[in-house]
Order: structure tokens, then C-alpha cells, then sequence
């Protein structure tokens, strides 16, 4: 830290020391205890009566997103192939897949039956002529249909949000109920990701006329694929 | 082309007032804004709960303000983001250029961020000679206007589609369109080149969570993430308010922040940045900074009253449901930050004299408080400016011994009943002489009296009814 910023930061830390100071004696009127403990949570909402998996489709759903469920390995590639085929029909007219470097990916697409251009992780520049980006999510949340994606456990942040299309596929042992529960996981890690990214939804704005446009910097289709079956190799 | 300032307020708001077009528009936002925020906040059973909780963790937070800035800063150090400190709006925009020009940067990808349109900083890095593109769609399409952000959520929100449809033919050449799909496909197009080539990306920051050092930031478009992940420096502005203690707190900002601002359950894409990549080969800006802002914000903390004006989180619920917000709309109240917030920290950050009209854009109706999700008492701040206004005027020695004795004779009137009584038929009869059409107008007659005048200029006076309330009872309503 040069000189100058240590000067402002003990000017900013003074001056909001400063004002609090000069606050206390009004504090003490109004009954404000400064030193009064932190606030609880009450843990939110109760869940309606739908499983997880349910409940986060239909959320994801109500936001414009796509969600299957598969129980088997096959399945997936089955849904992988049916959706990538929607997409070839659509007017995304895609040519090539980027996959995450996540392990069971390449071997899942692999077994698809589609005949496209594939590459693995591929760099920032040739990442704007993907079409169709596939990765996995590390967790999801079923009350918002929300998808979890840790940067520090696979190569998803930019696979996730350049090309039009993104396809992840989450376990569905990783699916929480809530928000709070979600957070709290992620704060038993060891340390937090240096990125954590939520996404409900495909990319939008309103910001014409208060329109909804699909797709705007972000993914215009998102689908989520949920596993439910045993742990993926 | 509307660069307006507060100082000429009343005269801003008389032009918006002409515009139809504009009323259209606000009327057409305001109304389905406030629509889907009122069925979002229906959604949650615990909605009241969640305010009260939300503005119970700001205030403990902003009276332990120095410590939680200190724990984040740290925590943030600690994973490698670099900080720096700045005490006013030019320091801000002095240490952003320095940093980028440092560094070699010529392009500039930005973020919608209210700090950065408070300290003016694209004027700053622009007089330097960077190019500075704004990424949010709104922002995107008044920056190739000109113009300043209308809506703290909504930037664009004035524009029509045909307006935009020319402004996109004129600035970027693509045939004429009004098709929405399209002009947003124009947009993603022309900004993609524009991500790809840039040195420096500067988000705003929505939290700094203290206990872990994370900075959080809220969208929808995907812009956010792109110039946090593209360019190899990342910048984020945030005001020194913006520190929430726990990382559990991000729970309940969650549920409102969304639920307030456009009704949404959640936003999008929320990114929670802590530190710098890992590995020099993952993903991600080589370096992070952070610039904390004062700016005039630690002078509100001297005071319970004027502290609550930091919990805000600038969601624009108070701008939507504002009556004077919703026909003028944002331009007129010429600062950076417009509506009922924007009377109330506008004043608070620029100084009182500057804006001096702005506490009074407002008839007090406490719409703005109901919708609040951090329960700011804006109506009650709004006062507490008025009275300072009042204190620090010029004319006020002059005023004072007039206002002194009307309000002394008013007590007089209201603690006597007989006097009451009396001076209220007297009103009946004299007030003949300014009655038309069955109220009190702005007329020649009115103007001849000045405590009159100055009520009516404004707007109308109702009449005193021919047979009082309490005639009515004594005559047999009484039962």
C-alpha cells in the first residue's frame, strides 16, 4: 500500500469514526445500542409440498428455462442428444460445443449420436464462436431454480455465459431446498471459490420499453439436466 | 442534452410535466413495476419480518461501520484484492485512471454502476483519452445519447423503442427496426467486439460480505459477469455503506433486493467475487481492486436519523411508488440519484444549498417508506432536511418575526374553542372574496395575501364548508 492510501483509508476510517462518536449522544435518546449483538435469521419461507426436483423445475420453468430429469447414465445422453437436436433445428443453427473441463463430460458427450464440432476447455478468444456450451453445476437451489457453479472446481465461468446456449447437468444429491441452505454450504467449504456464480434463468433485460428480451450478453436457452442416479465417473 | 441540475428543480419539473410522451412512459413503468413488486412481496408469508431484519443488520452494521470495512478489507487483502481509499468522487476517478493508465489500458468495459455515475467518472477516464463503453443495455443506449440515467434500475426507461430504433440507425448504422428482439441482438453483437478488446472492466458492487471478503454483485443481462471474467483487471466501486458482517446475511438482502427492484423471485446471475484467481492459467482478471468510497457518507452517520439514509440498497421501489416520481420521472430532479432516496441523499452528498428544492419534490404521503425494504423513514428525513433548509436560509432572520407571531396566534386559535370557533366563522364570511367555483384558486385576490399566495401558487385551498362539523352535531348528528 503506497503512502497516500494508507493517508485515505485512516481519513475514511476516521471520519466514519468521527460522525459515530458524534452520533452517540442522539443514540443514546432513540435507545440505539451500538454494541447489541448481531441479528438472527429466521430460516425463511416453508416449502410447499413438491419433491426438490420438482420444485426446482417448475421454478427454473417459470423463468424461461428448460429442465429434464435423467435416472441413468444413458438418459443423459439421450436428453443431451435430444436437446442439442432442438437446438440444430432452432434458429441458433449451432456448429460447434464447448465443453468445461469437467471429467464425465467428455465421455458423456462422447456417446451422443449428433455429429458437431467439439473442443474441450477452449481458450477466451475462440470461446465467442461456440454455440452450444456444456458444463456441470456444483449445487443448485430447488426454491428458485437456481444453478450453482464454483469456479475453483471446474473451467465454467465464461463456458456458462458466452454462447448462446448452455446446457449443465447437476446431480441431484447437490439440489438444496433454500437459499439460506445454500449459502450455508457454501460457507462450510474450507474457503470460498474465488467465484461462486448463480443462474436462474437464461440472460434478460427489459430495458426497452420494459420488454422482455431473451438472451441479451448472456445464454438466450438454458437447460439443466438433473442426474439422479449413481455418481458419475 | 438533459445535463439539469437540482438547483433549478421546480422549473425541470414543469418541463417533464409537458411532456407526454415521458408521462406515458412512467406511467407505464411505475405502475408494472409496482405491480409485480407487490405480488413478489405477496410470495414470501415472512415479507415484514424480512424488512425488519434487513434494516436491523444495517444499522448494527453502519454503527460498527469502521470495523466491518476493516474486516472485509482485510479478509479481501487476504485473498489478493488490492484496495484504495478514496475520500472524495475526484479522488475515486484520479486512482481508476491512475490504475489503468498504468497498466497500459486504452479500453474500458463498465457495468451499470450508480457510484461511478455519482462521481462522473466516464467524463474523467474519457478527458484522458480511454474509451469507455457502457455494457448494461439501458446504460449502453444512453451513453450513444448522451443523456443520464433516468431510473436507478431502469436507465433508459424515458426512451421509446422508435427513439432507440433511430439512435441505433444513426449510431451503429443497422437498418431501421423497431422489433425489441432485435435492437437487443444489435446490442449483444456490437458489445461482444467491444468485451473482447478490453483492458479494464469496472463493475459497482451491490455487497461486501465482511466475514469472507466477498463482493457480490446482482444482474440479469450476464454483462456483470462478462466484465468481471474477460478483461485481465477487474475494478469495483463501492461506498463505504455497502458492508453487510455475514455471509448468511446475503439470505435475506436476496429475498428483497430482486423482489423490490423488478419483482423477481431472483435476479439472473448474482456473482459473490472473492479475491483473485487461484492459478495464473484459470479463468478470471489477474488483478482485482476495489476503490472505497466516502464522498459525503460518513457525515450521515452522525445522526440516527440521517445514518438510516445508508441502509438504502437501491432497488428504485420508492421511484415507482413516488407521486411526484411518477409524473416527472428521473431527469428532473438533475442529480444522480432521483426519487425519494435521491431527495434525501442528493442534499446529504452534494450540499444542502445545491439541492435545496428537493426535500420539498415530495407531498409527504409515506409511499415510499411502505415500499421500502430497508424500512428508510424517508417522509421523516425528508422533514428533518426541510428544517435544516429553514434553519441555515438567509431570509429566515428576516422571515422569523412574521412566522413568529402567525404561529403564535395560531396556538392561540387551536388551545381555545371559543376563539376557534370564532375565528372560523369569521373565515366563513371573509373567505367570499376568494372563492371560485367552489375553491380557493390562484386569482389576483388570492395574490394580494401573502401567506395565502404562497399556498396557492401550487395548488387549490378547499373552502370552508357553510355549516361546520361541529354545528352539524350539536344539531342532532349527535345520537
Amino acid at each position: 500500500m503506497t503512502q497516500s492510501t494508507s493517508k485515505a483509508r485512516e481519513t475514511i476510517l476516521a471520519s466514519i469514526r468521527e460522525h459515530l462518536a458524534a452520533s452517540a449522544e442522539h443514540d443514546h435518546r432513540v435507545g440505539i445500542d451500538h454494541s447489541s449483538a448481531a441479528v438472527t435469521h429466521s430460516n425463511g419461507a416453508a416449502l410447499v409440498a413438491l419433491s426438490r426436483i420438482d420444485l426446482f423445475k417448475t421454478s427454473l420453468e417459470a423463468v424461461n428455462g428448460h429442465c429434464v430429469v435423467a435416472r441413468t447414465e444413458l438418459e443423459i445422453v439421450q436428453a443431451l442428444t435430444r436437446i442439442i437436436t432442438e437446438l440444430k433445428h432452432s434458429q441458433l443453427n449451432p456448429r460447434r460445443i464447448a465443453l468445461s473441463d469437467a471429467k464425465p463430460l467428455e465421455h458423456l458427450i462422447g456417446l451422443v449420436a449428433v455429429q458437431m464440432d467439439v473442443t474441450i476447455a477452449p481458450s477466451s478468444s475462440d470461446l465467442f464462436d461456440i454455440d452450444i456450451g456444456i458444463t456441470l453445476a456444483q449445487a443448485a437451489i430447488a426454491e428458485t431454480g437456481t444453478l450453482v457453479l464454483d469456479s475453483s472446481r471446474e473451467r465454467n465461468r465464461l463456458i456458462s455465459l458466452v454462447p448462446p446456449a448452455h446446457i449443465a447437468i447437476l446431480e441431484a444429491g447437490n439440489l438444496y431446498s433454500t437459499l439460506g441452505e445454500t449459502l450455508a454450504a457454501l460457507q462450510s467449504d474450507d474457503e470460498i471459490s474465488p467465484v461462486v456464480t448463480f443462474i436462474t434463468g437464461p440472460s434478460r433485460t427489459a430495458d426497452i420499453e420494459l420488454t422482455l428480451a431473451i438472451g441479451v450478453h448472456g445464454p438466450q436457452e438454458l437447460y439443466v439436466i438433473i442426474y439422479d442416479g449413481p455418481p458419475l465417473t | 442534452m438533459n445535463h439539469l441540475t437540482s438547483e433549478t428543480f421546480d422549473q425541470n419539473a414543469k418541463t417533464a410535466l409537458g411532456d407526454v410522451q415521458l408521462r406515458g412512459a412512467l406511467r407505464n413503468a411505475t405502475s408494472l413495476f409496482g405491480e409485480r413488486r407487490r405480488e413478489a412481496a405477496a410470495s414470501l408469508p415472512n415479507w415484514e419480518d424480512l424488512r425488519s431484519q434487513a434494516r436491523a443488520i444495517k444499522d448494527h452494521t453502519l454503527s460498527n461501520l469502521a470495523d466491518y470495512l476493516e474486516q472485509f478489507v482485510n479478509n479481501a487483502e487476504a485473498r489478493g484484492v488490492q484496495f484504495h481509499w478514496a475520500p472524495t468522487a475526484a479522488d475515486a476517478n484520479e486512482i481508476i485512471l491512475a490504475i489503468a493508465t498504468e497498466r497500459g489500458a486504452h479500453t474500458v468495459v463498465k457495468s451499470k454502476s450508480m457510484t461511478t455515475e455519482e462521481t462522473h467518472l466516464n467524463d474523467a477516464l474519457e478527458a484522458a483519452g480511454l474509451q469507455v463503453v457502457e455494457t448494461d443495455l439501458g446504460e449502453y443506449i444512453i451513453q450513444l445519447a448522451h443523456e443520464t440515467p433516468s431510473h436507478i434500475i431502469a436507465p433508459a426507461i424515458h426512451k421509446t423503442k422508435k427513439q432507440i430504433a433511430e439512435l441505433f440507425t444513426n449510431e451503429l448504422g443497422i437498418p431501421p427496426t423497431d422489433d425489441i428482439a432485435e435492437l437487443t441482438k444489435t446490442a449483444r453483437n456490437t458489445l461482444r467486439d467491444r468485451f473482447a478488446a478490453a483492458d479494464v472492466g469496472i463493475s459497482g458492487v451491490n455487497f461486501g460480505i465482511a466475514e469472507t471478503g466477498t463482493i457480490l454483485i446482482v444482474e440479469n443481462e450476464g454483462n456483470i459477469r462478462l466484465t468481471t471474467s474477460l478483461p485481465r483487471i477487474h475494478i469495483a466501486v463501492m461506498g463505504i455503506e455497502k458492508v453487510i458482517p455475514r455471509f448468511a446475511d446475503v439470505d435475506v438482502f436476496l429475498k428483497l433486493l430482486p423482489r423490490s427492484g423488478t419483482g423477481q423471485r431472483l435476479t439472473s446471475y448474482q456473482s459473490f467475487i472473492t479475491g483473485v484467481k487461484k492459478n495464473p492459467e484459470d479463468e478470471g482478471p489477474e488483478e482485482v481492486h476495489v476503490v472505497v468510497l466516502d464522498n459525503g457518507r460518513s457525515r450521515m452517520l452522525a445522526h440516527p436519523l440521517t445514518r438510516q439514509s445508508l441502509a438504502c440498497i437501491r432497488c428504485g421501489a420508492c421511484l415507482n411508488a413516488c407521486p411526484v416520481y411518477q409524473q416527472i420521472g428521473g431527469h428532473a430532479y438533475g442529480s444522480v440519484y432521483p426519487g425519494p432516496i435521491g431527495s434525501v441523499i442528493t442534499p446529504q452528498l452534494i450540499g444542502l444549498q445545491k439541492a435545496s428544492q428537493l426535500p420539498y419534490a415530495s407531498s409527504l404521503c409515506g409511499a415510499c417508506r411502505e415500499v421500502c425494504p430497508v424500512k428508510i423513514d424517508i417522509p421523516r428525513l425528508l422533514l428533518h432536511l426541510r428544517a435544516e433548509i429553514t434553519e441555515q436560509s438567509p431570509t429566515r432572520a428576516n422571515k422569523s418575526i412574521g412566522e413568529r407571531l402567525a404561529f403564535k396566534v395560531w396556538a392561540q386559535i387551536m388551545t381555545r374553542p371559543g376563539l376557534y370557533t370564532l375565528s372560523t366563522r369569521l373565515g366563513r364570511i371573509f373567505q367570499g372574496l376568494f372563492v371560485r367555483e367552489g375553491k380557493i384558486s390562484d386569482k389576483p385576490t388570492t395574490r394580494m395575501f401573502t401567506p395565502l399566495a404562497a399556498w396557492t401558487a401550487a395548488r387549490d385551498l378547499r373552502p370552508l364548508d357553510a355549516i361546520s362539523f361541529r354545528d352539524r352535531w350539536s344539531d342532532g348528528l349527535k345520537k
